[in-house]
């Protein structure tokens, strides 16, 4: 082993493999003594190698979270990130390596799934409590913060099959949040109740996360990952595609994702490196960016050679583009370039990411994108909204200021 | 577009970080672990010692949805051994009547000394094989000892049978049963009982993971079952060819002996003859259900603890 203590708390993903098969497993005896009877036999595939209509969802995942990491997971749906998850939870067994946590476990997944509709809040606290793995003295200790965090106190004696789904989930993490656990795996639990709650509830998780915990957490919404996570890893078809910081692999995630959509012709244009000036900026200043490319084929007058383009790591959804074309600067000639874009960071604090790439300005395909960077844009409160529009403020006239009360 | 090939990188990725915060990656396989009974026994004890808050939840809430929203409630738990008793009376008044003899208390009282414990079986039986598909929801979503589920079921089951025993008790003395010191046996016979009842809960409840039909065939067995176990009737009126084979039913022992023990007052260890003078109970008998019991229960334990991991890729 590498890196960390040998006692301390921990998780530890040590060249991980899990198969899973295709089509229907045996599911009558008619099927299932032949196969007995081939195995018996030494031929067929040992259960550790691939056989026919296997395929690995998780190959060769390895990595280790120590107290005081958060690590994130990211990766297109199928990418092998849930399968992650019921590794790390002890729920599948891995085909080869290893998997362990070393102290105990606080799972925000599935947080109601132990509910019975028949039962009343009440009776479910202790039910999913002790099914997450708390003493029933414990549940007993912290039964009134739980109810009190849930915000469902005059619903508690009520079967929870009455409870909305709002109701049902806000009373599921209430419980998870009172686990006191060493060590903590998150999966999409933040999509749950009303915003407030989601805050709330959200709040809860950078304060766990912050303690010191080592972290493991799963999640589409990018903002959060980079807001909590230390390290993140990328999967794709269950390999790790990327990892490092926050910084270096949401960019490379959702560049991904993009450049999966369009074919890219990267024969004509090519870049080499895309530089913030700065990666924090306040709200309202500028920020520098820096391209680096190659100019390789011969560009058509509809193509649009270097677009920059600010996308929202909330939402995810492009909030501005522009590019050479658009701003008359001239682009096109065969060789190296540096291009210098400075930009006015007129936008609510949060994340962001810049990107560049060339795309044919009548289709709109791209045919080739630029590393991205991710920019944060921090405020100290001046302002609400969705844009900045740089307010300043000035007295023209006012009643001269009196002592109160006079 | 032509042009995309599957060749060109989409993405200057950053390579794998060898240094840093992660392990190397690395493809080296632990060496496979040995695995024995007792090494797998020490396992279960030890996982089901942390365990207690999580059983017990459990059969508390299978007991709570029982009697919510249900007509019967509580009357349930007598139902089903009420039922065995009056079917069991119908067939001996048949009898009597065919045999031109008088049907006394005492064959009453050893009928409901054995209705109450085959009535805890039979609904352990279909809700220890349920147990573990009806909390799919809980085996595919959260890690806990798979084994509390049929657990829990039987001990709910055994909470509804104490209730009948109860019951039972208060009304042997008004059936003519008087106390002896064979009363003893009687703890000992229940706990065989409710060993090979888990035994055969635990053994069920993975099978009908596996394969589904189980379940039915499990009906199957309990609609035709009363009538190869020595329930209505008792094992002597079945003759000397067919009751020796009956008593190789595993439960067939253990509820003759509540009979011989409760209401014969005849003690377990000594041979007994049928009215006809051929042996029908021997001592072995008592032997051969308590390795049944344990034997079982350990073989059920350690299956069930080798596959539990695959249950919810199964389920």
């Amino acid at each position: 082993m590498a890196a960390g203590t040998t006692n301390g708390t921990r998780v530890v993903f040590d060249g991980v493999w899990k198969k899973f098969r295709r089509g229907e497993h045996h599911d009558s005896l008619r099927d299932l003594l032949p196969a007995t009877l081939k195995r018996l036999a030494g031929r067929g595939p040992s259960g550790r190698e691939l056989g026919e209509g296997d395929f690995w969802a998780v190959r060769n995942l390895s990595f280790e979270v120590t107290p005081g990491q958060t690590l994130g997971i990211i990766g297109a749906n199928g990418s092998g990130k849930s399968t992650t998850l019921k590794l790390l939870t002890r729920i599948y067994e891995p085909t080869r390596g290893h998997c362990a946590i070393h102290g105990r476990v606080g799972t925000l997944i599935e947080i109601s799934a132990g509910f019975h509709g028949d039962l009343t809040g009440r009776e479910n606290i202790f039910l999913q409590g002790a099914i997450m793995g708390m003493r029933s003295h414990e549940i007993v200790r912290r039964f009134d913060e739980i109810v009190e965090f849930s915000g469902i106190a005059d619903f508690i004696d009520t079967p929870v099959k009455r409870y909305s789904s709002g109701m049902n989930a806000r009373l599921g993490f209430a419980i998870a949040a009172h686990l006191e656990p060493e060590v903590l795996i998150i999966d999409e639990v933040l999509a749950v109740g009303d915003l407030k709650f989601q805050e709330r509830a959200f709040g809860r998780i950078r304060d766990l996360a912050r303690s010191g915990l080592p972290v493991v957490m799963v999640s589409h919404q990018l903002d959060r990952i980079a807001e909590l996570c230390t390290d993140v890893i990328m999967l794709r078809d269950g390999q790790v595609a990327a990892r490092g910081t926050a910084d270096e692999v949401i960019p490379a995630y959702v560049g991904q994702v993009d450049a999966e959509r369009a074919a890219i012709r990267s024969e004509l244009i090519a870049f080499d490196a895309l530089v913030l000036s700065a990666p924090t900026v306040r709200s309202g200043a500028p920020v520098t960016v820096v391209v680096e490319g190659r100019v390789t084929g011969d560009l058509d007058e509809h193509a649009e050679p270097l677009g920059i383009q600010v996308r929202s790591l909330r939402s995810g959804h492009p909030l501005f583009v522009t590019g050479s074309r658009r701003l008359g600067v001239p682009l096109g000639r065969r060789g190296p370039f540096t291009v210098e874009v400075t930009l006015q960071a007129n936008l609510p604090p949060g994340d962001y990411l810049v990107e560049a790439g060339a795309q044919d300005s009548r289709t709109l395909q791209a045919f080739a994108t630029a590393p991205s960077a991710l920019l944060r844009v921090t405020d100290p409160g001046s302002f609400r909204g969705t844009v900045q529009l740089n307010a300043s403020m000035r007295v023209v006239q006012s009643a001269p200021t009196t002592p109160a009360g006079d | 577009m032509p042009a995309a090939s599957d060749t060109t990188p989409l993405l200057p990725l950053e390579p794998a970080r060898p240094a840093g915060a992660y392990l190397s990656e690395h493809t080296e396989e632990p060496a496979t672990r040995r695995r024995s009974v007792v090494g797998d026994l020490r396992e279960i004890v030890e996982e089901m010692r942390h365990c207690g808050d999580l059983v017990q939840q459990l059969t508390l809430r299978d007991i709570r949805i029982r009697y919510k929203q249900a007509l019967l409630g509580f009357a349930w738990a007598l139902l089903i051994p009420a039922a065995v008793v009056l079917a069991g009376m119908a067939v001996r008044v048949a009898m009597a009547y065919a045999s031109g003899r008088h049907l006394d208390n005492s064959q009453l009282a050893g009928m409901a000394v054995k209705a109450v414990p085959w009535a805890f079986f039979v609904g352990c039986l279909n809700t220890g094989t349920a147990s573990l598909v009806s909390n799919k929801q809980l085996v595919t979503k959260i890690y806990f000892p798979r084994e509390v589920l049929p657990l829990s079921s039987v001990l709910a089951q055994t909470f509804d049978s104490l209730v009948g025993g109860v019951l039972i008790t208060v009304l042997l003395p008004f059936l003519g049963v008087r106390a002896s010191w064979q009363l003893l046996w009687v703890p000992v016979l229940l706990a065989l009982l409710w060993l090979f009842a888990l035994a055969v809960a635990l053994f069920l409840s993975r099978a009908n993971l596996f394969f589904r039909d189980v379940k039915y065939m499990v009906q199957v067995f309990l609609t035709f079952g009363i009538f190869v176990t020595p329930v209505i009737l008792d094992a002597p009126m079945y003759g000397p060819r067919v009751a020796p084979i009956m008593m190789l039913n595993p439960v067939a022992p253990l509820l003759e002996g509540l009979r011989l023990a409760i209401v014969t007052h005849h003690g377990l260890l000594e041979p007994l003859a049928a009215p006809a003078g051929w042996p029908f109970w021997q001592p072995w008998h008592l032997a051969y259900s308590a390795a049944w019991a344990i034997g079982g229960l350990i073989a059920a334990a350690v299956l069930f603890h080798r596959s539990e991991r695959r249950f919810a890729e199964v389920v």
